[in-house]
């Protein structure tokens, strides 16, 4: 299987003029809901997402957050409300689908498999095949040298299994996935909670060469430091709701973190449900 | 723990488990005088071959994290079935066979779906299957013995005429040893082409040689043994023969197949793998059938070595094939295990069994003895993970 590419002019006229989308959102997320055992997780959501932009997505532990987003990735189907992709209604019941349509997530588990090794698991679901459908492990090696390659010239050890790898080398698995398969929205999970100050360069570094590839990006974070380095608008969430949608400039740390735990949405400020 | 060690963490481990199988064999043969035989080496390789045959799946299952305790069962019951279809039926033993097969891989979907989707565990499934299908064995042909006398379907089990003569043997090793040769070179050309780092020639060779020399042993030792008076040396015993195409078939099955690969990623991490949509389900029923087929199999070769089916068949194999798969360093905790494991852990528990046999050890001690081996393969194997780095506790 060749990996999703995302079609001709996909990334095209994001934005005429500033601050007014001339294109539909990569991602439209539509009075979204989802309930386990009478408890509303994510609760009428609306959410927008467009080419070249990071949204961080902010909250206590249990906010829905992270519920929303594996909506997104397909572990968990929406109960309730509409989900556009580029303006067209779309519907992920797995995460194969969610994949299908150029949507791909780092979890902050990272997802591995960690009896397998470098190799297999940035294939993982998805591997290469000869034309006879057998696993095309020379290929994927190549491709997954280069893949890693530009993330971390000095990971060569891709054939162990990936528990042996440090923290660092098993984020490259994980973000390579995204950077291989051509993400164009891409879900991040906390992705620097694990690692030193290199690495967390290094995420960093990627998010904006991302975001200049026009990527979409959707941060879930914690730490104050990557929402302001890395976001462009941002989220709170609360009890399953969102408190408010903003330009990132807009807010002092201080209002987000007001609105974080009091729940109430800055004044101050217009809301920014679009860039 | 340095990454070299993780790199032939599995080959040492196969390299000491061969070793210590070789010790045994030395060991049984100094004290008994006749271990090593080839009287004695074609009946280990002909009696294991059954258990050896379900050890193969079985290991797979137990590397996704699951368990079956009903393989005994399905294959009394299988096995009653085909021979019932034989002898009260009037079958040609191949649609009995079939037929056999049929009724093995219905259990298979069924516990599977049990499983996989239902959600029961699999522990609980193929005990209530376990005892289910030790009843149905029963309920065939209504508990009685059925012989069967087709001699095409009786070679199937070995015995006398039940091998394939010194020269196909001989063919086959050597056809054998050239495909070994020929991987290995391929191997090495496939990774030069692409520029990956290459393991020592020295090492290469020397497995090569290695294989090779233990194939045309294996060979040589099968074709010394002549049965009473027939003209002929017996050569490789068919069971052994499907033995091995099994674990070919199954280790190809391991290493270029998608669905071998999702079996150990689901093992590894089952949450990851239904986050990076490995359709679990699907793979696990899959990996049910692949059992039941592979039991069927097993079935219709136990039936022919003793020439009927009865229901009685298969009584305690699950522990067997259980108990070889973990001595074959497959990891209860899932995600780990190798089908050569398999084939070492199969043939350590008949050649504790047959050595034993020989020093006319009871059965009383000789189970005692067995359980205590499985116990110590275990303990290994918790000593050897936590050394080699991947257990932290």
């Amino acid at each position: 299987m060749s990996p999703a590419r995302p079609p001709e002019g996909a990334h095209s006229g994001v934005q005429q003029h500033e601050g007014t989308p001339m294109t539909s959102a990569l991602i439209e997320i539509r009075g979204a809901g989802k309930t386990f055992g009478g408890v509303r997780a994510v609760d009428d959501v609306n959410l927008q997402l467009y080419p070249g932009e990071v949204v961080a997505v902010l909250g206590h532990n249990g906010a829905g957050k992270s519920t929303l987003m594996k909506m997104l990735a397909g572990a968990h189907p929406m109960d309730t409300g509409e989900l556009l992709v580029d303006g067209k209604p779309a519907r992920i019941t797995s995460p194969s689908e969610s994949q299908a349509l150029g949507i791909e997530t780092i979890y902050q588990t990272l997802a591995l498999a960690d009896n397998l090794d470098a190799v297999a698991n940035l294939f993982l679901g998805r591997e290469l095949v000869t034309r006879f459908g057998l696993i095309d492990d020379d290929s994927m090696e190549q491709a997954a040298r280069q893949t890693f390659h530009r993330l971390n010239p000095n990971f060569t050890n891709i054939r162990v299994p990936v528990r042996a790898l440090s923290g660092g080398q098993r984020q490259v698995v994980a973000i390579s996935r995204a950077l291989y398969f051509k993400a164009r929205v891409l879900i991040m999970d906390e992705p620097c909670a694990a690692l030193g100050p290199e690495e967390t360069r290094m995420v960093h570094e990627l998010v904006r060469r991302l975001k200049a590839d026009g990527v979409g990006i959707f941060l879930i974070t914690h730490d104050m430091p990557d929402v302001f380095g890395l976001s462009d608008r941002l989220s709170v969430m609360k009890n399953g709701k969102v408190v408010g949608t903003y330009r990132t400039a807009d807010l002092t740390e201080d209002e987000v973190l007001a609105m974080i735990i009091g729940g109430k949405p800055v004044t101050r400020v217009e809301q920014r449900p679009a860039p | 723990m340095n990454s070299k060690l993780q790199i032939s963490a599995l080959d040492l481990r196969l390299t000491l488990m061969a070793v210590v199988l070789a010790t045994m064999a030395i060991v049984f043969h100094l004290v008994t005088g006749n271990f090593l035989s080839p009287e004695n080496l074609y009946n280990i390789a002909q009696q294991t071959a059954v258990n050896g045959i379900v050890v193969t799946a079985i290991t797979l299952i137990i590397v996704a994290r699951q368990i079956d305790l009903s393989v005994g069962s399905v294959l009394g019951c299988v096995g009653v079935l085909v021979a019932f279809l034989m002898y009260s039926k009037g079958w040609h033993w191949v649609p009995a066979s079939l037929a056999g097969m049929g009724l093995a891989l219905a259990i298979a979907l069924y516990q599977g779906w049990l499983t996989a989707v239902v959600g029961v565990p699999s522990f609980v499934v193929t005990l209530g299957g376990m005892m289910s299908f030790r009843g149905a064995a029963f309920l065939v042909a209504d508990g009685k013995t059925q012989p069967v006398t087709d001699p095409v379907f009786l070679a199937l089990g070995g015995g006398i005429d039940g091998s394939i003569g010194p020269l196909f043997s001989w063919v086959l090793g050597v056809a054998l040893t050239a495909l070994i040769v020929w991987s290995g070179m391929a191997r090495r050309a496939r990774k030069v082409k692409h520029g990956f780092p290459l393991r020592p020639l020295a090492f290469d060779i020397a497995l090569m040689v290695g294989t090779s020399a233990l194939v045309l042993a294996f060979v040589a030792t099968m074709n010394a043994y002549r049965l009473g008076d027939k003209p002929d040396a017996q050569g490789v015993p068919i069971p052994v023969l499907i033995w091995a195409v099994v674990v070919m078939v199954v280790s190809f099955i391991v290493r270029r197949t998608r669905f071998g690969r999702y079996v150990f990623a689901i093992g590894g991490n089952p949450e990851a793998a239904l986050l990076v949509g490995i359709p679990v389900r699907r793979v696990t029923i899959k990996l049910f059938l692949l059992l039941g087929a592979l039991t069927t199999l097993a079935s219709v070769v136990a039936v022919a070595r003793l020439n009927a089916g009865t229901n009685s068949l298969g009584t305690n194999m699950e522990l067997y094939v259980i108990a070889a798969a973990v001595i074959g360093g497959v990891a209860l905790s899932g995600g780990s295990g190798t089908i050569l494991g398999s084939v070492l852990g199969a043939l350590m528990i008949q050649f504790l069994e047959s050595g034993m046999l020989l020093m006319d050890v009871s059965i009383g001690y000789r189970m005692v003895i067995i359980g205590q081996v499985l116990i110590v393969a275990v303990v290994f194997d918790v000593v050897y993970r936590r050394f080699s780095g991947e257990r932290l506790t």
